[in-house]
């Protein structure tokens, strides 16, 4: 997902600037004379309208598929209960009581069946982001004190999985971290 | 005598700037310097740099925008200095009272300090009062500053007029300069943002000095925290665009720029586009209603289309085969406007919120934004400078 992104907008980004460099290029070669762009109020209304075109077919693609809606209509079959709180996690299968937040020492998930993180906050804000393996971001949601945050996912890959507090929350948040496996 | 005082106090304001950018620039290395572990920085000297950096970055290019259109709205209304110097004496005061709580209190909440970890004291007890209130003082600041110059700017365009209203029916008897409009819609959001901060620091010294009988909503803390934040960061890169329509054909030679129903349309669009797109901050945060986050992706993509086919492709058709007196001032502008939409294009790619699912918060974030400020807004400014300072313009406003 993320190399695809990172190509998206090299390709644009590039585009962009070659435009940029001819149009540049245009104005110096162009002497004394304004030749300027030839109807360019019809330009303009095409330009719009491809543009607005790409960018409604980007999010009547992209929004049904927002992480709010993803397996909605399936049950998880595993509940795993998370508060966060400066500097760590607490994980549990059973709810935890914020007056003495206990969590499970390990917490193992099943690959390829629907899990459902309840994340909240004991203190401020943190994010509560899962890495796989190989290091890469592949889910996330936030941690809200008085909220919870639903973030349901389905594990392909068995393994550690990583999970980083993506919020700063304060002079070590570098270090929250905290881990689980998927079999 | 009016204008000399103006001229100095607007030199005064670039030095200021540039002093701070200076500085900023050191703080921003530092901190690569000691992720890069070349250098090794405690965390919360790393964090108390980062939170410096980041609202000393956004207040210093916020009031350079504000001088440069204080400096060319003179050339249609009369402006207050009173007011200027107020915005200035204050942004000076809250810097200080920012740098006192991050260097000597050691506050180090983050540019974003949101709630509520300023009230999770880890840092000296006064420096969460001192940090507030800092970001008070300069808001108040600004706030006297964009009230003033909207008020002068009513006086002689009513608000239909300054929002060129009648360009929507066909043959206007009176024309609103391009640059009268973009000011008066980005002094609307701009007015609007700080009214926020305001609200947002009201409910911050509710529950400080309540004992902890009264506990603010996280959720509607953050919300106000970002139309604040999100919406400030994005007007003083709008405030660059007002600059660029009244001195990018000026300076190239050219006729100057006209406002037409297309342009006064974009710009009225942008106005609703801008103060909703804030959104697109709470995406992972699931509570949100859902509907407010199709909004935040909805006017986060539609905020872009005014900004592409009226001001960028203006730029780009007023170049287009066309003999422009090039200078550094207007390359600056050119590649500035280049800058603002590769980092554009790094902010829509972001604000799918399929995308942010796995780029929130993560170091693409800082990316476009800094490419949008470094390579788009800051040069918008520092083309004024080099206008403000050049000779041959010497004359203006």
């Amino acid at each position: 997902m993320q190399n695809s992104i990172l190509m998206l907008f090299l390709v644009l980004a590039a585009l962009s600037a070659l435009v940029f460099t001819f149009v540049f290029i245009s104005s110096k070669k162009a002497g004394m004379s304004v030749q300027g762009l030839s109807n360019p109020l019809r330009k303009r209304f095409w330009f719009l309208l491809i543009l607005f075109v790409v960018l409604g077919i980007f999010a009547s693609v992209t929004i049904p598929r927002s992480p709010y809606f993803l397996f909605a209509d399936e049950n998880p079959s595993r509940v795993v209960h998370v508060a966060a709180m400066q500097f760590a996690f607490i994980m549990s299968e059973k709810a935890i009581d914020p007056k003495s937040p206990v969590g499970e020492a390990s917490i193992e998930l099943p690959a390829n069946e629907l899990v459902e993180f309840r994340v909240t906050s004991l203190d401020v804000n943190h994010g509560f982001a899962i890495y796989d393996q190989s290091n890469r971001l592949i889910a996330q949601t936030q941690a809200m004190p008085g909220y919870v945050n639903r973030l349901r996912w389905k594990f392909k890959e068995p393994g550690k999985y990583t999970i980083l507090c993506l919020e700063f929350c304060g002079m070590a948040h570098q270090v929250m971290r905290s881990s689980f496996t998927v079999k | 005598m009016e204008s000399i005082k103006l001229r100095k106090i607007t030199s005064l304001w670039i030095l200021i700037v540039l002093v701070l950018f200076i500085v900023n620039i050191v703080l921003g290395i530092l901190m690569r310097l000691n992720q890069g572990e070349i250098i090794h920085q405690s965390p919360i000297t790393f964090y108390a740099n980062m939170t410096t950096h980041g609202l000393t970055q956004i207040g210093i290019w916020f009031v350079a925008g504000m001088a440069a259109v204080n400096y060319l709205l003179q050339r249609y209304v009369k402006t207050s200095y009173s007011a200027n110097v107020v915005a200035m004496v204050l942004t000076v005061i809250g810097i200080l009272m920012l740098w006192a709580s991050t260097y000597i209190g050691k506050f180090h909440a983050g540019w974003t300090f949101l709630y509520p970890l300023p009230l999770k004291i880890m840092w000296a007890k006064w420096a969460t009062p001192m940090f507030l209130g800092s970001i008070l003082v300069m808001g108040v600041g600004w706030l006297t500053w964009s009230v003033s110059m909207m008020t002068q700017l009513l006086k002689k365009y009513p608000l239909t007029r300054a929002l060129a209203w009648q360009h929507f029916k066909k043959n206007p008897s009176t024309q609103t300069p391009p640059f009268i409009l973009i000011s008066m819609i980005t002094l609307i959001g701009i007015i609007a943002c700080l009214l926020g901060a305001v609200l947002l620091l009201a409910m911050y010294s509710a529950e400080y000095f309540s004992n902890g009988t009264f506990v603010n909503d996280a959720l509607l803390m953050k919300n106000l925290t970002f139309f604040f934040g999100h919406t400030i960061a994005n007007e003083m890169l709008y405030l660059g665009l007002a600059v660029i329509y009244e001195l990018f054909p000026e300076v190239g030679g050219r006729p100057k720029w006209k406002t037409t129903w297309y342009v006064a349309l974009a710009w009225n669009c942008t106005l609703v586009f801008i103060l909703t797109a804030f959104f697109h901050h709470l995406y992972m945060d699931f509570v949100q209603p859902v509907g407010f986050q199709i909004v935040g992706q909805i006017a986060s993509y539609m905020a872009s289309l005014p900004a592409a086919s009226v001001t960028i492709f203006s730029v780009l058709v007023a170049v287009y085969r066309t003999p422009i007196k090039w200078s550094l001032t207007n390359l600056l502008f050119f590649i500035g406007v280049a800058g603002w939409v590769i980092g554009g294009l790094g902010a829509v790619i972001d604000v799918t919120i399929t995308n942010n699912f796995v780029l929130h918060n993560t170091l693409w974030v800082p990316a476009h934004f800094h490419t949008y400020n470094a390579l788009g807004n800051v040069l918008f400014s520092l083309a004024f400078f080099h206008w403000f300072f050049n000779p041959i313009y010497q004359g203006h406003p």
